[in-house]
């Protein structure tokens, strides 16, 4: 699994992420797992990680078969 | 069943759509007749039916609705006839069924689609003879009741593959009703979503904060199958999960985000419907404009390639390049064209 390919499911929703002053970065890819980090406007919000977690892991896991873990750090 | 919804929930739409539906039952608001509501899952069937029995002069009598789809088979007659003591195992006191406790009033027949084709030759009888019998009962009972009706499903199609009695689709579909999924009146979401806001914000005490464009962009460009129900949902998770006083993009469901992400933008070009809004367009700028809105959807899905995105409007490779240029679309990525 590479980091581009983490990065091109994270780009569906960026946009919208963008708008909102926020974005979800790619910290870091090893093994099957990735670790993502919130910025901007939303990074505070706990109800933000839990939302945008979900889907973010969900989505990875639909796009790339071999994806195991989401961390947000 | 719809009952999360509230009965001004449905009220609230502009839409030409939801006009057309507001004038029509305001027209069958003295009628008898019975009513054949059409609608997807989440559009408001039973709050429509109760607005028809609220405004009709049956209000200040019982308004029983019931779900076909929750009964078995054989529940399903007891459940709307009744039945005596005795009549099967279990039943151990008589009991009055739904038309009887609805007897003056309207019943609300939900999901009739779910009704057995051996229910329905029962179902049209009481309908024709307006009595009905309780199972292991010998006395016919007089009923005067009302009735609407609901299904999710095309019903005359059913007629056609033979899972429905065409006597009964005719017996029923004397006013027909047909509610618009949310994706055809794309225009009330904003007011449904400050309609839902407000309502949810308010129950819990709050001010109702500022939503981005972001989240209503996201909104509007999402397809929303459960249609005004999963509005309404979406709207009481964010009065849930909002913390900072304005609806960001944070506070939404993030599978609403994905799938909205993944629908072309502008794909609803609706035309002016309110008379004062009434202004030339000119049609061959608005289609050249809507094709080039999709095209550079496609592109850009499809990360630039080409075939993908030709695949992806369902048009031939050399179509779209065709297409790009008429468009005057510079495809910056065309050096990733794998074609």
């Amino acid at each position: 699994m590479t980091k581009q390919q983490v990065e091109a499911v994270i780009e569906r929703i960026r946009p919208f992420l963008r708008a909102d002053g926020g974005d979800i970065e790619v910290v870091d890819v090893s093994g099957h797992s990735a670790d993502v980090k919130l910025t901007g406007m939303c990074a505070g919000c706990p109800s933000a990680h839990m939302t945008l977690y979900l889907g973010v892991e969900t989505a990875l896991r639909e796009a790339i078969p071999e994806f195991d873990t989401l961390r947000v750090v | 069943m719809t009952a999360t919804l509230t009965t001004e929930s449905l009220v609230v739409g502009r839409s030409a759509r939801m006009r057309a539906v507001f004038e029509f039952l305001h027209v069958i608001s003295n009628s008898d007749s019975t009513v054949l509501i059409t609608g997807e899952s989440g559009t408001g069937k039973e709050i429509t039916a109760s607005l028809i029995h609220q405004s009709s002069r049956r209000k200040h009598h019982p308004f029983v609705p019931v779900s076909c789809a929750l009964f078995s088979e054989t529940l399903i007659e007891s459940e709307l006839f009744g039945h005596e003591r005795g009549a099967f195992t279990g039943a151990i006191k008589d009991r009055p069924g739904r038309f009887e406790l609805a007897d003056t009033g309207t019943i609300f027949l939900d999901d009739i689609d779910d009704v057995p084709l051996s229910m329905q030759v029962k179902l049209l009888r009481v309908l024709q003879n307006r009595t009905i019998e309780r199972l292991g009962g010998t006395r016919t009972v007089p009923i005067n009741v009302r009735v609407l009706a609901g299904t999710k499903r095309n019903l005359k199609q059913m007629v056609v593959e033979g899972k429905f009695r065409e006597d009964l689709y005719y017996r029923l579909n004397v006013l027909p009703l047909v509610l618009p999924p949310l994706r055809e009146r794309r225009e009330d979401i904003p007011v449904l979503m400050e309609h839902f806001l407000q309502q949810y914000f308010r129950k819990s005490g709050e001010d109702i904060p500022r939503v981005s464009d972001a989240v209503l962009q996201a909104f509007m460009r999402y397809s929303w199958p459960g249609n005004v129900r999963e509005l309404e949902n979406a709207c009481e998770r964010i009065a849930q999960t909002c913390t900072c006083g304005t609806v960001r993009i944070g506070c939404m469901s993030a599978s609403i985000l994905f799938r909205a992400a993944s629908q072309p933008a502008d794909v609803v070009v609706s035309a002016p419907t309110a008379p004062q809004q009434v202004v030339p367009i000119a049609l061959d700028d608005r289609i050249r404009e809507l094709e080039s809105n999709l095209i550079s959807w496609a592109l850009k899905v499809s990360h630039g390639n080409k075939s993908r995105a030709a695949e992806l409007l369902q048009i031939k490779r050399s179509t779209l390049g065709d297409r790009i240029v008429r468009c005057g679309l510079t495809s910056h990525s065309s050096e990733e064209d794998s074609a």
